[in-house]
């Protein structure tokens, strides 16, 4: 019940705010897509640079649409509005309260990656986006709603929210497998690399997208970040002293 | 019955609330008092687990208060300080995240929400964003707010700041009514008057720790039911007075710029915090 509630609050906000949001998700993807896979045509293993570039941009949408999304809400609600003491004061169990952050964040990173699928659509490149597609991304935006949980919970000032993205999303964005191959980098950098969770993403994606088998192990690191996320996130709203 | 023991609240090496006990009981009108940092606010704030104890506890009817009891905090409603609600919501929209947060049945609360925006005249308001609102009309939403899920216990933490004078005397009457449906409210205020015409009893506490407590009355016998306020080169001071004929006396001995009144509640306040607040 208590989920439905954040989820009916995030709908709230979208449907007000639906024209701002979809247009600030489509921009950043939008140029990177006109200027790496348009403007500079090239090839990745002699595939048209486009093929390569389409899934860890749709990855990349996930991650940062439910960031995003996730830490500026929960950082404005707790530090400038204070709009969380409502949600603390009330009976709605707080475990409840943070599955529905990490979903309800997950599904704005769902509508930033579907929107770069609708966009890109009219361009051949034979692609395959399905189901366990849409799953992967739904995955992604859950384990990067989590972690924007966590953070923002430690987020003094509402300027943190921003400093995050800075420090986190934009190294991940450009890194983890979003506009070239963590198999070109250093042994022992790459083992690092490969181990976040965009790298995976964009992997798992990537494969589908080539008609590939993605590896399972994508799905366990995955959901061992959701999980170790989820939880701290968790203990902090129920034992956080000052919050 | 609220109960509290020990209540400790350390931010670093300050002490903001020091092992504070007080008890106060079912349908009892609670005035908590004190100056400007003197853990008013950090005390609500633990009574409603929004912060959590150093030491000490919060019991709500024998049951300790934490965040992870539902029961207890399903009887609690809390008006903060702050604007304490998304800016960018509407009225109702705010009031239907109310309802949903404490799964009360949507047709009651369609029915007590109308009634309440009404008493508050915020009726036509009710599609405007809170942003939008001045601050008198955000305190009065979250107070709307906070009497729609028809709390046991109603916490007031500064309830009618940045209200006009009617506005608060017409909340005055609205929290009389609770009060008489043996809703249990615990206020604090910086209007002394407030405290003085509301509440049951009283509790002065200052640096954290607790000074005074019992009714408002009798804290203005125990210190004298009559003053004298003398303007002298130091500034007004006044004096009191437990027998009126020996006021008035005094008065007579005392010259033209003095002057004889009741004592207030606000004397009390004065005289146990050592510096003036409203």
């Amino acid at each position: 019940m208590g989920i439905i509630t954040v989820l009916w609050e995030k709908w709230v906000e979208f449907r007000r705010d639906f024209y701002k949001i979809t247009v600030s998700t489509m921009i950043s993807p939008l140029m990177y897509l006109m200027i790496f896979g348009l403007g500079i045509q090239t090839t990745s293993h002699g595939e048209p640079y486009l093929h390569f570039l389409i899934p860890g941009i749709v990855a990349m949408s996930t991650m940062t649409g439910s960031f995003g999304a996730t830490a500026q809400n929960m950082s404005v609600q707790r530090i400038y509005e204070k709009a969380l003491d409502q949600v603390m004061v009330s009976p709605t169990p707080l475990w409840q309260f943070i599955i529905g952050q990490v979903i309800g964040g997950s599904l704005r990173g769902l509508y930033a990656g579907c929107v770069i699928l609708l966009l890109t659509s009219p361009i051949r490149t034979d692609l395959i986006f399905n189901g366990l597609s849409l799953l992967i991304m739904f995955l992604n935006g859950m384990v990067f709603s989590s972690i924007a949980l966590v953070l923002s919970f430690f987020a003094k000032t509402y300027s943190d929210a921003p400093r995050y993205t800075s420090f986190i999303i934009t190294p991940m964005s450009f890194l983890c497998n979003t506009f070239f191959s963590t198999e070109q980098m250093p042994a022992g950098f790459r083992q690092v690399i490969s181990l976040l969770p965009l790298s995976q993403a964009s992997n798992m994606i990537r494969a589908i997208a080539n008609a590939e088998r993605p590896g399972f192990i994508g799905f366990v690191i995955l959901g061992l970040y959701l999980l170790v996320f989820g939880i701290i996130a968790v203990v902090f709203i129920y034992k956080k002293k000052n919050l | 019955m609220i109960e509290i023991r020990d209540l400790t609240k350390r931010f670093g090496d300050f002490t903001a609330v020091d092992h504070l006990d007080l008890t106060i009981e079912t349908g009892e009108f609670f005035g908590l008092l004190g100056p400007n940092g003197a853990g008013k606010t950090t005390t609500i704030s633990m009574m409603s687990t929004v912060l959590l104890p150093s030491e000490g506890e919060v019991r709500i009817d024998g049951q300790v208060l934490d965040r992870k009891a539902s029961e207890q905090k399903s009887k609690l409603s809390v008006i903060t300080q702050e604007y304490s609600m998304r800016q960018d919501m509407t009225i109702d929209e705010v009031m239907e995240y109310q309802r949903r947060l404490y799964r009360l049945p949507r047709d009651k609360a369609r029915e007590k929400c109308d009634e309440l925006l009404e008493f508050a005249g915020l009726s036509e308001y009710r599609k405007r964003t809170v942003r939008h609102l001045s601050g008198g009309m955000k305190r009065k939403v979250m107070i709307c707010r906070a009497l729609l899920t028809e709390p046991e216990i109603l916490l007031l933490d500064e309830p009618t700041a940045g209200m006009d004078a009617l506005s608060r005397r017409q909340m005055w009457n609205l929290l009389r009514q609770v009060n008489g449906r043996n809703m249990t409210i615990v206020l604090t205020t910086h209007y002394i008057e407030e405290a003085q015409a509301l509440c049951d009893r009283v509790a002065l506490i200052n640096r954290g720790a607790l000074q005074k407590l019992d009714t408002p009355q009798a804290l203005i016998d125990e210190l004298g039911a009559y003053a004298v306020d003398e303007t002298g080169d130091a500034g007004l001071k006044s004096r009191f007075f437990h027998d009126r004929d020996e006021a008035i006396a005094y008065l007579s001995s005392a010259g033209h710029q003095a002057s004889f009144r009741a004592t207030t509640l606000e004397d009390v306040f004065v005289e146990c915090a050592g510096r003036k607040i409203s």
